[in-house]
């Protein structure tokens, strides 16, 4: 495995192109394109339907690639499947399920978990706008709490599912969160989930301006902000133990994020001010922790191929 | 070699000697007992596939529909709610033209449950895109999913097969059937090599996209594929015809020529029809039937041919479309355009229908009525 240090080490080659539809800005478009970078023309992506779903559209397609997409509940099990053919016609390639939040905490959870079960060698990175945002940004179990979708006029009630604590629980061999906004942590984790043997999964937060509103040029910075303020830790689970990957020196106030964002703008300050004393408090503990733990989970050594 | 084998037996076969190489799965009643001959044959090596027990019947389609754009050969079983929970992907894998195989052991549909067969399952995708075929015994299953595969995987076809047995009455029913040698079907079912979806990175192409304006063309192929199935359903027919001494077709007629008063039907319920016309029969009385085979493509030239000097028509539907009646029905009236047709529903959820009945309704024909037969 080659360890990216810094932005030129990444590769130059681009297996998603330009000319296609996504929005201004769009970050969900951009960890595509880095992870592709990194996977290479031996890729075959699976998609789940959402916003990426919009790249191909006929007779045109921005991918260099091949590139299935079926439906939005089952890219898990379309993985389980090509895992399967592709071991039967002899075609050694990488399979990446691109799927959106509400695909994979939501409606794909099922097929996700049984592929998981299997211990299929296959990445799946989890594009998490945090909302159905295809759709105009509806609530998903991933949303965060108190923030404004379509269906939550009033902020979402509920919290965010653990979704990569799911993960763990399955017992596969690698999982991360990450963001495109810190490409060589996200580029070093896609390579890392390719080289394991089983399955990966990576959580990653792309900032939507259209979904959360802000202007489309901050997209990066939106992203920086979401994990300098500590509210998206970056962090993978290798081996049953938990290590953050960036641990931000001084970690700025959760109000720059919030404020930065339409889907934040109905909160007070002093229910910014609560939220700051949550994530306040999360930190202490995983500052009593080390940045680093055990979850005492047995991890699984074994996947078809053995 | 033959063997006193079950419907669902039967058709596991179709499946071993068509050399299906996917096999995903979710056990439901009445077809299991297919996925677990199967899963022991691939256990003791008899058969070289890939088992995937699924978490649902949706993810089963969904694998069926990768594995299938990925080159493999692929099979698998199921029967109604599972049928149910198929119907996104099935419409998905016949628009992506995929030549998937799928038995349904016919059973009727919740609420309330049932587990006996009936046809409403299978009926409900007859819209979806997919070639249907309804089997009258355990042999016509294991020689329909041979043959589903040929006429499936056909470059002027390229849809997906779905073999109907009926529940219990085939699935879990011992008959004598032949099975043919693996070298036989070898020669006339070769490995498939797709020349149109492909996911394989030497060449890149991408699959299930958006379209705009096109969406029309497309649906208009699968119509054409429809069509181009009937003449390709009975040239395989006859080519296996040759090869075994079983003939098949779209329809199959007895004793339509002379008869005054047809019944039509489709699946197993056909054989004691057959039972009570033989009887009727002797006592003189010209009665036939003509069962309807393949339902897609929907054989109304045939019906036409078959029922043109018949006088009283008649339709028995295992199944039924509250508020507005017989599927099958409706289906065989729109091909004879205004002749009297009565429709006759029967046997749902497996309520036996027997000759009794069937001499009560060759008595009620010339109608023009629905009339349910308890």
């Amino acid at each position: 495995m080659d360890i990216l240090k810094k932005l030129t080490d990444i590769p130059m080659e681009d297996y998603l192109v330009g000319g296609h539809v996504a929005c201004q800005g769009c970050s969900a478009s951009l960890g595509l394109r880095l992870a592709l970078k990194v996977l290479g023309k031996d890729t075959i992506v699976i998609n789940g339907s959402g916003c990426m779903t919009l790249l191909p559209v006929y007779p045109n397609t921005p991918l260099k690639v091949p590139w299935i997409h079926l439906a939005i509940e089952n890219t898990g099990a379309a993985g389980t499947a090509l895992y399967y053919a592709l071991r039967r016609k002899n075609i050694k390639a990488n399979i990446l399920g691109y799927a959106g939040d509400g695909a994979t905490y939501d409606i794909g959870i099922q097929s996700l978990s049984g592929a998981a079960e299997k211990n299929i060698d296959m990445i799946y990175i989890c594009y998490n706008n945090q909302s159905f945002g295809n759709t105009g940004h509806q609530r998903a179990s991933s949303t965060p709490r108190a923030s404004y979708t379509t269906t939550t006029p009033f902020g979402k009630v509920e919290t965010a599912k653990d979704m990569p604590s799911i993960m763990a629980a399955h017992r596969i061999p690698y999982i991360a969160t990450a963001c495109p906004s810190f490409p060589i942590d996200f580029l070093n984790k896609v390579e890392k989930a390719a080289e394991v043997a089983g399955m990966a999964f990576i959580d990653l937060l792309v900032p939507c301006p259209v979904g959360w509103g802000f202007d489309p040029a901050d997209g990066i910075d939106i992203g920086r902000l979401a994990v300098r303020t500590g509210m998206w830790k970056l962090y993978e689970i290798v081996d049953g133990r938990l290590n953050l990957t960036y641990i931000p020196e001084k970690r700025r106030k959760v109000s720059e994020y919030l404020r930065a964002q339409a889907r934040f703008s109905h909160l007070s300050d002093e229910d910014i001010e609560k939220i700051q004393a949550e994530v306040d408090c999360e930190w202490e503990e995983l500052e009593e922790r080390g940045y680093g733990y055990e979850l005492g989970i047995f991890v699984n050594k074994r996947h078809p191929n053995m | 070699m033959r063997q006193m084998i079950t419907g669902n037996g039967a058709a596991a076969w179709g499946a071993r000697l068509s050399r299906a190489e996917i096999i995903p799965n979710f056990p439901i009643t009445p077809q299991t007992a297919i996925i677990e001959e199967i899963a022991s044959w691939i256990a003791e090596g008899e058969m070289n596939a890939d088992f995937l027990p699924m978490e649902s019947e949706h993810s089963v389609m969904s694998a069926l529909a990768a594995a299938s754009s990925a080159g493999t050969r692929v099979f698998s079983a199921t029967s109604s709610q599972g049928l149910m929970l198929m119907t996104e992907m099935m419409f998905i894998t016949s628009g992506l033209r995929l030549p998937v195989m799928l038995v349904n052991v016919s059973r009727g549909l919740s609420a309330p449950i049932t587990l006996w067969s009936d046809h409403n399952d299978a009926l409900v995708q007859r819209d979806s895109g997919w070639l249907q075929i309804f089997c009258s015994n355990n042999q016509e299953a294991l020689d329909s999913v041979v043959m589903g595969y040929r006429i499936a995987e056909d470059n002027d076809v390229l849809l997906p097969m779905m073999i109907n047995l009926d529940g219990f009455t085939l699935s879990t029913t011992r008959e004598p059937v032949e099975i043919p040698d693996q070298s036989e079907i070898d020669d006339f079912l070769p490995a498939y090599d797709p020349e149109h979806t492909i996911l394989d990175p030497k060449e890149p192409m991408s699959v299930g996209c958006v379209v705009f304006d096109e969406y029309m063309y497309f649906r208009s192929q699968q119509r054409m594929a429809m069509q181009n199935s009937k003449g390709l359903i009975k040239d395989v027919c006859s080519e296996w015809e040759k090869m075994t001494g079983r003939g098949y077709g779209l329809v199959e007629p007895y004793f339509t020529e002379d008869a005054e008063r047809v019944l039509v039907i489709c699946g197993s319920e056909s054989a004691i029809l057959k039972y009570t016309i033989d009887k009727l029969r002797k006592d003189g009385e010209r009665v036939g039937m003509l069962r309807l085979r393949a339902i897609r493509p929907f054989p109304c030239e045939e019906i036409i041919d078959a029922l043109s000097d018949v006088e009283e028509i008649g339709v028995i539907d295992q199944d039924v479309s509250p508020g507005s009646g017989g599927i099958i029905a409706t289906e065989v009236k729109a091909c004879l355009g205004g002749r009297n047709v009565t429709s006759f529903i029967a046997g749902l959820g497996g309520r036996r229908i027997g000759v009794e009945k069937y001499e009560k309704i060759f008595r009620r024909l010339g109608r023009d009525v629905e009339e349910w037969i308890f």
